[in-house]
């Protein structure tokens, strides 16, 4: 595979990593009194995190792999001995039982999918529903959903985990795990309450809710549906098109409910037909000494009669600068590493740099040298 | 004493998470995070001078270069980055590069690092 070199060298680096800082810090530990537990606590912690941050492809514990390999070994109907061994091991809670049935057919599913795709989301998964408490048959359902089903659907867990699955019509899958817009979510949550049909948008499931606030809520792509779901796992079929698009409806239209709310309660706008300066803001008033000769035409231009002037439109356009946090969701990409050699001649720059990890579109990529060009 | 440089970066960030944690529920001392932070300073060190063997190149066009503290920072616009397996392409990116050369500096380094104010302006964009 094209990638599999980065893949296979990022999770085991950074697993060594992980390894020596552990077993490097046991000794702090246990000369400050805290118990090895608590050690493990940690490497479980920096596991899941590393895990629900998608930017490392592969497994990233133990139990991760061991739980692969044996769904890998074995047959589907032993895989299915297995699933229920790790339900029982796992958590007395159950869901609706006729997922527990279909979690089953599908895991083999998934497994024959053969795609890292699938693998990546299921480790992340596993390690939300450990983390999270979540009953056996929820994790498999968001683990074997993305492969098997094929019509598009989505995974409510219990536990409140969100998690979209959506598979396209044409077999594509498409997992939307988002985090950022877990948190846009999470304030939405309090506004929506339960048997409540609230207005086109679409709702997700909140990351792990403290307390006792039941699981609920459906995940609708669709931005006309809503759905309401409460206290019970359901995989709600929707059509969609394309996933990225309901990527972006998703986040769009999170976002369109908290501003909704503020949206309502301005008032309106009062138009003003004086003309301006008349502001007692400082920067209007810096503007307006500047830009004097600007003004006069421009109010010779917006006319006297609708007269609504507002100060920013008119030097908006002076501004060159670029936006520096342009788009919310996405990562920036970073690279942390160390120079040997910064040259510049003329504009042209060129760099020699070592010892590097990199961040990109969401994934680690790590390099001992880099040697790049760029021209100012 | 290691660059704390890689403090900012999924591993550094998410052991800093797990530790802010563990602080929280006051399982271990702020002081005994910053030792795991140290010891992880070193590992992620060593782990890439000594086990990482790879090469990339990339070519883009240069948007700000910032040169503080014996840092580089530079932000680049429209960058292939390009692996002997997989080539990657973004529209911006920024590259934080400390000293290859000099350990000393280490605190400068791990500032820059990860906050984006800067004290001097060294340069113009």
């Amino acid at each position: 595979m094209a990638n599999s070199a980065n893949t296979n060298t990022v999770p085991k680096l950074y697993r060594s990593v992980i390894e020596d800082v552990i077993n490097d810090v046991r000794d702090i530990f246990l000369d400050d009194g805290v118990d090895e537990q608590v050690l493990m606590e940690l490497k479980t912690l920096w596991e899941n995190k590393l895990m629900q941050s998608r930017a490392v492809d592969g497994f990233h514990s133990e139990e991760q792999q061991l739980l692969l390999q044996v769904q890998q070994q074995h047959q589907p109907q032993q895989q299915q001995h297995h699933h229920h061994h790790h339900h029982q091991q796992a958590q007395p809670q159950q869901t609706v039982p006729q997922q527990a049935q279909t979690q089953q057919v599908l895991i083999p599913a998934s497994q024959q999918a053969a795609a890292p795709q699938v693998i990546v989301p299921d480790s992340k998964l596993i390690q939300h529903m450990n983390a999270s408490n979540m009953s056996a048959a929820a994790t498999a359902a968001t683990l074997a959903l993305p492969a098997g089903v094929t019509p598009v659907q989505q995974i409510l867990t219990n536990s409140g985990q969100l998690l979209q699955v959506v598979r396209a019509a044409n077999g594509a899958q498409y997992i939307f795990q988002p985090q950022q817009s877990v948190v846009l979510q999470q304030q939405v949550i309090p506004q929506m309450q339960p048997g409540g049909v609230q207005a086109p948008v679409i709702q997700q499931v909140l990351a792990p809710l403290p307390g006792g606030i039941s699981p609920q809520t459906g995940v609708i792509i669709q931005p006309q549906q809503i759905l309401f779901t409460g206290n019970k796992t359901q995989v709600i079929p929707t059509t969609v098109a394309t996933p990225t698009p309901a990527q972006a409806q998703i986040t769009a239209t999170g976002q369109q409910q908290p501003q909704a709310q503020p949206a309502q309660q301005q008032a309106p706008l009062v138009l003003q037909v004086d003309g301006t300066g008349d502001t007692s803001s400082e920067e209007d008033e810096d503007e307006e000494e500047d830009y004097d000769d600007d003004e006069e035409e421009d109010k010779e231009k917006d006319g006297a009669e609708d007269g609504q002037v507002e100060e920013e439109p008119l030097n908006s356009e002076d501004d060159v600068s670029d936006e520096e946090g342009q788009e919310l969701f996405d990562t920036e990409n970073v690279v942390v590493c160390q120079y040997d050699k910064i040259h510049r001649s003329k504009n042209k720059w060129k760099f020699h740099l070592k010892d590097g990890i990199m961040n990109l579109n969401g994934r680690d990529y790590i390099f001992s040298k880099a040697i790049g060009d760029a021209e100012w | 004493m290691a660059y704390q440089l890689y403090r900012n970066t999924t591993l550094g960030n998410s052991l800093q998470e797990s530790l802010d944690e563990l602080i929280q529920s006051q399982q271990i001392t702020p002081q005994l995070a910053l030792q795991v932070l140290l010891q992880f300073d070193k590992a992620i060190n060593s782990a890439l001078a000594q086990r990482v063997r790879n090469r990339v190149n990339f070519r883009g066009s240069l948007n700000t270069y910032r040169f503080c503290d014996n840092v580089w920072t530079f932000v680049l616009n429209d960058v292939e980055f390009r692996e002997v397996t997989e080539l990657i392409k973004v529209d911006k990116v920024k590259i934080v590069a400390c000293d290859g050369k000099s350990k000393y500096s280490s605190n400068y380094c791990e500032s820059k690092a990860t906050s984006n104010l800067v004290f001097c302006w060294c340069l113009f964009v």
